[in-house]
Order: structure tokens, then sequence, then C-alpha cells
């Protein structure tokens, strides 16, 4: 197992040099750099651009530059923000945590509705209940992330229930160390909702599928010739060997805790990572766009490990040792 | 599920009501300034926390490196400078410093620094302060800013010299009419900031991820806490300079917050819900609001035209690439191009009315120029262009142009007139535009092809490469004083978009702008000034070198709790927010 897992951790260095260099030389070819709205702002002089071009190293070719950042990144220094003129790793640390946890909230809300809701919907197949959620799970599928946002966003302003966007409220850091989580609770309940109900359907089918393809296996058959009652069929025989798949997507999953989502991060006012790394996009600052990156990449690389790891653990046919 | 959730969200809800703070009622705790000065409005009473929206973050709390308007905005609260701009009457007034006179020369200003003014932090504030500013930081080859491109006269810097300790000698190398808006520059602190020029580490001093506490500023406000992404809370300021007839110290107002809401639909549902108490108003949802506004929550402006224009503008460069050394412009083109019935030609083919009733919703106007009414500049003389396609032929007809037997335009010689539209991608409403320009031009007999262009490989083209027709653009804000525009309208400029720094003037209508632009900003003498610039106004609408397109119409809506509102024409809307208060 050791060697397995050293050796998937070394296939990540040449997926990340492949990974980086391809991102850095896309941003390098499309047209324009950071310094482009400031030159169509006419108070601005041509030699002050010059100089934040040398200051910027963007007079510099595009392969010297991606050098200088793979020696730098190498050690762990991402570089400098152009629009901040921080570090970059201050600017996602500080947003870290925020997508963390609307992240991970949607996930495990979720996981927690989507694997019995499927169960049952495969166990009662054909019944009113899986017409049903059969019927919503194709229309939460369908309507976009954002629109349920502004829904959300509209539902806080008639009901007065819930804050209309934003994670915090302005008395956060005055408030007493339980009125903190409750406040950041109480923030989070919408973003959770439209966050987490496009996975529950989708999820929801997949694990209805699963389930259904096991039942249909024969050592089911033979489990129940044999008068095993239907609650151990299901929850010890076809359960385990139907959340296989979901394991891997669990995987994936674990890194989109961490990149963030823009379009509900920015109509619910979340104070996420996508927000900035879009935001950074649009403005060419090239540093703060590839340490988003490799972050994604490495939780991406990580999370598929893990998901390898976990399927072997609760699936005994699977062995990496040889 | 449900059983489980509904004690969840009550507790929440519980917690939450029972966390707020209550204010304690302000106390001016220390002396006024001996030069504090008296503010015009009727006296307001102290309290409160004023809740505002901006689209995006703070990008750093440092004035001197902020480069776009999230920043800006939060500095407004904490910084100023030697003299103050009022947008009410568009003109600087006194600030830090109570006076000013100036040499007969008119190069050599002295400044006085009102007596007892200190630093949120209680430090006094004094002329090295304001020395150290310009000499140590704006005029510091090391430190790159664009503050010394507008502190400068013909590339030369000002000279800032200490006479003693609330005084400051200020040299210009030449007369520099717009001195005195643009003097007003934020002063730094020197007892906070030394420390980090003498180490060269300026430029990321004061960053978003400094402690607050360590910004000390000068202004009505100071940053209380800041959360990325989030919002940015400001606190009064105990030891800001103004006071009302009353002599109670303003600002009014507790707290300042300002919420982080980067999408315009949530913005609005914000201001509907009482979390924010001013807001810009897009064309379509004037409507809206206007039924919203009967039920007395708050009020909707209509600011007039705002000062955002809309422009294009055809490629009179005759160089050539010096990478292919082919010429930026087909020769055959550039003769159209230059020729001005032609420019006319396009200017009345313009169906002004239609795009403001078709797309904006009926609430633009017309552009005919480089101002719009709004600003103190407006010459209201310039020509205008009405829509009228049987001027544009006639116009064209003078100038050689011919249709064959299929109505296709072509000129003297024959070649068919067919030329390239660029605007920038992702502008629906410019899009838009640019099609109902298109559809007039095809009118006329001319090939025209629309083609939508990446932002940035649009400004590449105008700034860099050259290589196109035509360009369309929209650019916000204007800026306080025509001196601004000197890069755009002098020939050597880089912004003289048509054809952007030629060695000499091109042609005798732009020699005759060069000369004006340096007669206006070489005087004190504002009419003088006016005079200069409306000619340059004129000849810009008789060659119409820049086709002018429409502005939109400026709406905000206003809270009715906000007291001794006073909107401009054009600025911000809180441009007098130290006056302000809550009901």
């Amino acid at each position: 197992m050791k060697t397995y897992i050293l050796r998937r951790l070394l296939q990540m260095v040449p997926l990340l040099l492949g990974i980086t260099f391809l991102s850095f030389l896309l941003m390098s070819l499309a047209p324009g750099d950071y310094l482009d709205t400031l030159r169509l702002n006419p108070q601005i002089s041509a030699e002050r651009i010059e100089e934040m071009k040398r200051q910027f190293g963007l007079d510099q070719p595009w392969y010297w530059r991606y050098f200088l950042w793979l020696k730098n990144a190498v050690c762990l220094n991402f570089g400098y923000s152009f629009q901040y003129k921080i570090p970059v790793w201050d600017l996602i640390s500080a947003r870290l945590f925020n997508t963390f946890i609307v992240a991970l909230a949607a996930m495990v809300f979720a996981w927690t509705i989507a694997i019995p809701l499927g169960v049952i919907a495969a166990i009662k197949r054909g019944s009113f209940f899986d017409r049903l959620s059969g019927f919503f799970a194709f229309a939460a599928i369908s309507i976009p992330e954002f629109f349920l946002a502004l829904l959300a966003l509209w539902f806080a302003l008639v009901s007065g229930w819930f804050p209309v966007g934003g994670l915090y409220s302005v008395d956060y850091d005055f408030l007493s160390p339980l009125g903190k989580v409750a406040d950041l609770a109480h923030h989070l309940v919408l973003p959770t909702l439209v966050l987490g109900i496009g996975g529950i359907a989708s999820l929801m089918r997949l694990m209805r599928g699963n389930f259904l393809e096991v039942m249909r296996a024969e050592y089911v058959t033979t489990a129940r010739a044999k008068g095993l009652d239907e609650r151990r069929i299901y929850f010890k025989h076809v359960l385990r060997n139907a959340i296989n798949p979901l394991v891997t997507l669990f995987g994936y999953s674990l890194a989109g805790l961490l990149s963030g989502a823009f379009l509900v991060e920015n109509v619910m006012g979340l104070p996420g990572l996508g927000r900035l790394t879009v935001e950074a996009f649009f403005a060419k600052d090239v540093y703060l766009v590839m340490a988003s990156v490799v972050m994604a990449s490495v939780l991406l690389i990580l999370g598929n490990l893990f998901a390898d790891l976990m399927l072997a653990f609760v699936d005994p046919r699977i062995r990496y040792e040889k | 599920m449900i059983r489980f959730f509904i004690p969840l969200l009550l507790l929440t809800l519980f917690l939450t009501s029972c966390g707020r703070r209550e204010q304690e009622a302000f106390v001016d705790k220390h002396p006024l300034p001996e030069d504090v000065e008296i503010a015009q409005c009727p006296p307001g009473k102290y309290g409160g926390r004023y809740l505002s929206s901006t689209i995006g973050d703070p990008k750093t709390f440092n004035p001197v490196m902020a480069e776009e308007s999230s920043s800006t905005e939060v500095l407004g609260y904490v910084f100023g400078g030697l003299t103050r701009y009022n947008s009410k009457t568009q003109s600087p007034e006194p600030g830090l410093a109570k006076s000013w006179e100036v040499s007969p020369d008119n190069k050599t200003w002295t400044f006085h620094l009102r007596r007892g003014l200190q630093w949120s932090d209680g430090t006094p504030l004094t002329a090295d302060d304001v020395v150290f500013t310009f000499n140590d930081i704006i005029y510091n080859p090391k430190i790159v800013n664009r503050n010394r491109d507008f502190l400068s006269v013909d590339g030369k810097y000002f000279k800032v010299e200490k006479v003693d300790a609330l005084t400051v000698r200020i040299t210009t190398p030449e007369i520099y009419a717009p001195f005195l808006i643009f003097i007003g520059t934020e002063i730094l602190p020197r007892h906070k900031l030394q420390k980090a020029v003498a180490e060269g580490t300026f430029e990321s001093a004061w960053g978003i991820n400094t402690d607050p506490r360590d910004i000390v500023g000068n202004g009505p406000y100071v940053i209380k806490s800041f959360i990325p992404g989030q919002r940015t809370v400001l606190s009064r300021n105990p030891y800001y300079w103004r006071a009302d007839s009353k002599r109670q110290r303003l600002p009014y107002i507790d707290e300042v917050v300002l919420n982080v809401v980067p999408d315009q639909n949530a913005l609005l549902l914000r201001f509907l819900a009482g979390e924010s108490y001013d807001l810009g108003v897009r064309p379509e949802d004037v409507a809206t609001l206007r039924k919203d506004e009967t039920k007395g929550k708050f009020s909707l402006y209509d600011r007039g035209p705002s000062t955002a224009s809309n422009f294009m503008w055809f490629n009179m460069n005759p160089g050539k690439s010096p990478k292919t050394g082919k010429p930026y412009v087909d020769p055959v083109k550039l003769e159209w191009f230059k020729n001005q019935k032609f420019r006319q030609a396009i200017a009345h083919s313009i169906n002004k009315e239609g795009i403001i009733n078709s797309i904006m919703l009926g609430l633009a106007s017309p552009l005919w120029g480089p101002e719009t009414e709004s600003d103190k500049w407006f010459n209201p003389q310039v020509r205008q262009y009405p829509y009228d396609l049987e001027k544009s032929r006639q116009l064209l007809r003078e100038a050689g142009f011919k249709w064959d037997s299929a109505g296709k335009l072509t000129d003297a010689k024959g070649h068919p007139v067919t030329w390239t539209f660029n605007t920038n991608q992702g502008n629906n409403q410019r899009e838009q535009v640019a099609n109902i320009l298109v559809e007039d031009f095809k009118k006329l007999g001319m090939e025209v092809t629309l083609r939508m262009v990446d932002f940035n490989a649009l400004v590449n083209k105008i700034t860099d490469t050259y290589d196109y027709d035509a360009i369309m653009l929209g650019l916000g804000g204007g800026a306080p004083d025509p001196a601004a525009g000197m890069s755009v309208f002098m020939s050597s400029g880089r912004m003289h978009q048509w054809y952007p720094r030629q060695p000499k003037p091109a042609t005798p209508w732009e020699a005759r702008i060069d000369e004006l632009m340096q007669k206006q900003l070489k005087t004190l003498n504002e009419s003088e000034r006016r005079k200069y610039f409306d000619e340059v106004q004129m000849i810009m609408s008789e060659q119409v070198p820049y086709i002018y397109l429409v502005t939109p119409q400026s709406f905000v809506a206003v809270s009715h709790k906000i007291k001794n509102l006073d909107i401009p024409k054009q600025g911000s809307v809180l441009w007098n927010f130290d006056e302000l208060y809550l009901q």
C-alpha cells in the first residue's frame, strides 16, 4: 500500500508541471495583460505604463517568467498579486475558510439527503414517491444555480427570515463565540440550500440507478432465495455494493470544496475563492490565478487518491498491492 | 428533518438577535482644532450606522497605490488633502490647508495648514507630513505611482518645501491650471510610513492584510474592520477637523458599513430589504423603483446625463507597422477616413433617438461632444448632427463618393466602400448599439462588417498594433478638469486615439487644438480657460474625429433615513458624507 501511495504522489510532479505550464502558456497567449485597463486611462502617462511593465516583469518573455515563477513556487513562494500588491497566499488564505465552510455544509447537506432518498426511490421503484422525487431531481438539475441563488435572496427579502446575502453580520467581530457560530449558521442556511440542491438531485439519481442495478445481481436473488429478510438484503448487501461509484465521486467533490462556486458566490455575496479567482482571471492577475490553479489541482489529485484508497477500504475486491 | 430544522432555525434567530451590541452615544473627548472648519450644513444628530454596498473589494488601503474605484471609494472616507473637491460647485475648496496664496508669476503657492490638526491616532499633522507625502513618496523614483502624472507639468515635478511647521511652499515649473484640484491628493502620515519608505517596502505597505488600526488617516472615518470579500467597516475619526455651526464635531454617523455585493440584482434586493441606504440605479430598474418609491421609504433621483460616454472613431494613422512593414490602414480607406465630409456623413447617419428609445429605454441623452451637460465645462454651442440619411448622402456626394447601379457606395476611383467596425464583446448594450449603427451604415450603401473583439485584444489594437478601421468604445466617468484630457486632445498624446503620438500635428485643426490645450493649461484665469476649451469642443464637433453617441441618464435611489443629502450632478452622491445624519 505504501509504495502505491508513494508512486501516486510522485506522479503528481509531472502532472502539476504540465498543468501549470499549460495554464501559464494559455494566459500568456491570450491578448492583453494586467495593465490594459490602465492603458485606457487618459490620466496615466506612457512612461508610467512602461515603468509598471518593468516592475511587474511583463516586459520579459513568458517562458522566462514561467521559469522564475516555477523556481519560487518550488519554495512555496507563489508571488505577489498585481492588483493587491501583497503575496497571493495572504489573499487566498483569507478566503479559504469561507469557501471550505460553505462547500462543506452544502456537501454534507446533499449527501445526507440524497443517499437515503435514492435508496428509498430505488426500493419503491415506480411508486408515487419515486416519480415525484424523479420529477424534482430533473427540475433541480435543470435550474441554473445562480437563478436559485437569486430566488433565495428574494425569499430572504420577502420573508425576512434570513440575511439578504453575505456570510457574516456586521457585528460579527463583537459577538460571543457561541453567537459567532449561530451567526454563521444563520447566514449559511440559504447558500447551503442553493449549492446543495443540484448535488442532491444528481446524487440521488445516481444512487437510485446503482441501487437498482445491484438489486438485479444474482447474489441478491440468491440471498432472497435463501430467505434473508429484505432489510438485511438492502442495507447489508445491496447498499454496500451500490455505493462504490459514489465513493469515487466523493473524492472528486473534495476538490470542489476549495475551488468555490463563482456564480453563486457572486449573487449571494459570499467571500469565497471562486470570486477571487475569476476576478483575478479577468484582471489578468497572473500569479493569483496560478496559485488558485495549483491549489485546485493538488486537491483534485489528492481527492482522487483518497477516493481510490477509500474504495480499497470499502470494497475488499480492490487491492493495489501485487 | 423538519422537526430538527425548525428548532435550529429558531435558535439561530434567537442567538443572532440577542447578540446585538448597543451603541453608546458619541461623546467628543478631544478639543476641536483651533482652525476647525465650520460646515454650512444644518446641524444634525449623532449616532447610527450607515449601510452601503460596493461592487468589489478594496484592493489596497494605500491611497498612493490605489488604482481602481473599489479602493478609492473606501479611502475617500479615510484620507483628505490640502484642498477638497466640492462636487456640487465642481471646484476645489480648503481642506487640510485653511488658506493659500499664489505669487504674482502664478507659479509659487504657499499653503497654510490648519492649526491643531491631528492624525486619527492623535499625532499632530504638520508640514513634515505634506513634504514627506510629495517628496518621499509621490516623487520617489523607486515608487511607481500614477499620482505624479498629474502632479507634474511637461514631465517636470513640483518643488515642495517646508517653510515652518504649518506652512508649505509648492513651486510649479510652469503655470498649471488645475493645480488646486490635483494638489488635493491624499496626505499620508510620516510617523507611520517613514520606515516602509526607507526600507523600500512602501508599495506593499498598507495592503489589505494590514491591521486596520495601523492605518492612520485624516478624513472623517478610520477603518475599523475588514473582512475580505465581505465588508469594510469604518468608524469615526475622533480628531476630524470639521464641525457644524453648533461646534459639534463631524461626522454625525458613527459607523459606515460597505458590504461587497458584486451582483447588480442582489444589489437591488439589498436596497429594497433596507440593508443598503443608497443605490446606483440601472435603467431597467427605474420603472420598478418608481413604483416602490410611493411606499415612502426612499426617493429616486434623476441626476440627468451621466459623465459616461460612448463614441466611435476611424483610424487615421498613416504609419506603417514596424513588424510587418505594412501600413496600419489600407491607404484607400485612409483617404476616406481622413475626409471630414466622410466623417460628418457618418455622424448624420446615426440614429441616436432610435438607440435611446429602443435600447436605453428612453433613459439617455444624445451626446455631441466630449463633455456632457452635467459638466461645468460643457459647451452647448457644439455642432450637432441630427439623424438625416439624405444629408449623409449629400455629404458623401460632395466628397466624391458615388453609387453604382446596385446601390453600392464607391469612392471617386471606384473602390467599393467596405470597412470593419470593432467593439468589445461582453457588453450586451454596446453590442446592440453596434448592430443598430451598422444597419444605418448599410443604408448608405457601405459594406460594414461588425466584429466583437475581446476587451484586452481591443485595447491592444488601440494602444499598440493600430490595425483596425473603426472602433466603438465606452468610457466611464469623466475627469474633473480639461487638463485630464491632455493625452486625448494633444496630437502627441497617447490617447489621441484616431492617430496617437503624432511627431507633429497631422492637420491644421489638430495643431490648433494643441495650441488651445497648451494655453488653457497655462493660465489660472478660469473664464480664459473656458474660452480655449470651448473652442476645442467646437473644433472637435466640426471635424468629428470622435463621433459621440449617447450618454445614459444617471439615477440614484436613497433611503429617507438620510438627512442633509445634497446630490450633485456628477460624482458620488455621498460626497458630503461627513455632514449626513440618520433619522
